[in-house]
């Protein structure tokens, strides 16, 4: 052990409790600030599954989302855009979702189309308790990123965008 | 003047002689570095900017009002979304390039190479002809920027789309 | 004897004032030194710094729009109560119900504008001027700091209103935070107190807004000037040798 006169363990000692208590500090600041995730990852009772279309989609506002088909299957899509935030909206007259932001474009089941977005629209979980859909918006699967659409629909009409977004 | 013989003028023993240097207010040709007060002739012209930059912004507040648009509806996006002027090029930048890159990578880099700048340009020179390098770098920035914050700002309708300023203006501040 | 020289001369006035009228250079120099209001100047500066094409008066300006904004803010703050039932309602009412509230609200708006202006160009004229060259470096590094802050009081303003404007240009903004390698998520969270800008979101953007913003940025602006003028006589490192 190296050895130290009074005034450097002093210092040493007045250090240590400088550090002791910014380390403590900090810590608490960031317990108190950080998202104690309230609010989030509720279970959502929605509408019978013979109500989900498998043409166009069903917004549904409680749970943030899209409810439609895929090969028959419910699919709960988050209407939250993958790229900043923006909420995607469906556009009827293309059959797709357009998010008016950015430009990025989504098929109906929430693949990947075109734009900035990262990846496809993410999706809860889903099931069927007493003859009602619950969405688990805590349970969130991340879209798949950028490649072949396994949806074969293309575009029914004109888009909703402006004209050819970015 | 040697030390030994002392100089003698006019019945007068000189010690030693000082170069003629008038007071500052009365010499002809000031120079940049001579010392002046502060008061009265700095802080004149401060209290001059300071008024002129409050007419400015008098004038302004009277012409235009603030915008204030619907309350918040988390179910709508309004088309286009546009963020402020100052960060209308971080948005444009966002529109081409993947988040990390366009949202974390370039305005953190712009960051930690604005703080490291007087670190890393060591080179003494003031003038800008001895300093080509570090303002031209700068300048590229700086331009690139302000070209970004135009397009973003001005050149851009719903859906991020181009659209000529002069036939619809979509700027928001 | 003027009437301001009889006041000084009294008792009371020269507990406040403590020296006596400037009359020669020496005076004045004692008296700046003595005053409070005016110990951030230097006694004396170069003569350069008095033109305008030496600094265009860039941080002044600033100074002065964070000045207003600091004065207009208050006013905003007798009137606004930062909760998503009240804080929309309270900037109409701000509008139309009180005095001159219309003209405060745009005076804090355009003062926000033109200081993010001013600062950028500041920075700007400071840097083709090499004036963070040594020993003033760090004072340029406190110079981005406070930039990037001026930056972040505009971003954790513009939710105030909770107007469409508002909601969703924090939301795209915030939405950068997620794109933060390893921590992006909890950045996200952290920054809007939940998943989605809401009442906490407010709540932290308004403290962050009208208190610890300003509040930091204060005592930065107080510690750059304090390097100014401690560095305010120092001959260019080359002296002098721009033009």
């Amino acid at each position: 052990m190296e050895s130290y006169d009074r005034r450097g363990f002093l210092i040493r000692i007045w250090r240590w409790a400088g550090g002791l208590v910014a380390a403590a500090g900090a810590w608490t600041t960031w317990d108190v600030l950080r998202a104690n995730g309230a609010g989030a990852g509720a279970r959502v009772r929605t509408v019978a599954p013979d109500e989900v279309p498998s043409v166009g989609v069903l917004e549904v506002r409680e749970m943030k989302g899209y409810l439609t088909r895929q090969d028959g299957e419910v699919v709960a899509l988050w209407w939250k855009c993958p790229h900043l935030g923006c909420k995607v909206p469906w556009c009827d007259s293309s059959g797709q979702f357009e998010c008016p932001c950015h430009g990025s474009v989504f098929n109906r089941i929430g693949e990947y189309r075109r734009g900035p977005a990262p990846r496809g629209m993410d999706s809860y979980a889903v099931a069927v308790e007493n003859g009602e859909l619950v969405v688990d918006t805590g349970e969130v699967t991340l879209g798949d990123p950028p490649g072949n659409e396994t949806l074969d629909e293309p575009t029914t009409g004109p888009e909703c965008l402006g004209s050819e977004g970015g | 003047m040697s030390d030994d013989e002392p100089t003698i003028i006019g019945n007068k023993r000189v010690l030693g002689i000082v170069p003629s240097r008038p007071p500052v207010g009365e010499r002809k040709d000031p120079r940049a570095d001579d010392q002046v007060m502060v008061w009265p002739h700095l802080l004149v012209r401060h209290a001059v900017v300071a008024v002129a930059v409050l007419l400015v912004v008098l004038v302004l507040a009277v012409l235009f009002d603030a915008p204030l648009r619907e309350i918040a509806n988390p179910t709508v996006t309004p088309n286009p979304e546009k963020a402020p002027w100052y960060f209308a090029a971080l948005q444009e930048l966002l529109a081409n390039f993947h988040p990390v890159v366009a949202g974390v990578l370039v305005p953190g880099g712009i960051v930690l190479g604005l703080l490291a700048l007087p670190y890393i340009d060591r080179n003494p020179a003031t003038a800008p002809s001895r300093r080509k390098v570090a303002v031209a770098t700068f300048t590229f920035f700086l331009v690139a920027w302000i070209a970004l914050t135009i397009v973003g700002f001005a050149f851009r309708g719903p859906s991020w789309s181009w659209v000529w300023p002069w036939q619809e203006w979509y700027g928001e501040l | 004897m003027s009437m301001s020289s009889k006041l000084r001369q009294t008792t009371i006035g020269r507990s406040i004032w403590r020296t006596p009228d400037a009359v020669t250079e020496r005076d004045r120099a004692a008296k700046h030194w003595a005053s409070f209001l005016l110990h951030i100047y230097p006694v004396k500066v170069r003569r350069d710094e008095l033109s305008f094409r030496y600094s265009w008066f860039l941080g002044v300006i600033s100074l002065v729009l964070f000045a207003s904004l600091f004065v207009s803010g208050v006013y905003l703050m007798f009137f606004y109560v930062p909760s998503p039932a009240t804080a929309y309602g309270d900037i109409e009412n701000l509008q139309t119900e009180v005095a001159f509230g219309q003209f405060i609200r745009n005076v804090h708006r355009w003062s926000a504008h033109l200081m993010v202006l001013a600062v950028a160009a500041h920075m700007s004229r400071v840097f083709y001027r090499g004036a963070y060259k040594p020993p003033r470096e760090f004072n340029w590094v406190i110079g981005v700091i406070l930039l990037v802050m001026t930056l972040l009081m505009s971003f954790t303003g513009y939710l105030l209103p909770w107007d469409q404007l508002a909601y969703w240009a924090i939301t795209v903004g915030s939405s950068m935070a997620a794109f933060v390698p390893w921590a992006g998520d909890q950045a996200q969270q952290t920054l809007l107190a939940g998943d989605s800008v809401g009442s906490a979101t407010l709540v932290r953007f308004y403290v962050l807004h009208v208190f610890v913003l300003p509040g930091t940025m204060v005592m930065l602006v107080m510690f750059h000037l304090w390097r100014w003028r401690k560095d305010s006589m120092l001959s260019h490192p080359e002296g002098g040798d721009h033009e």
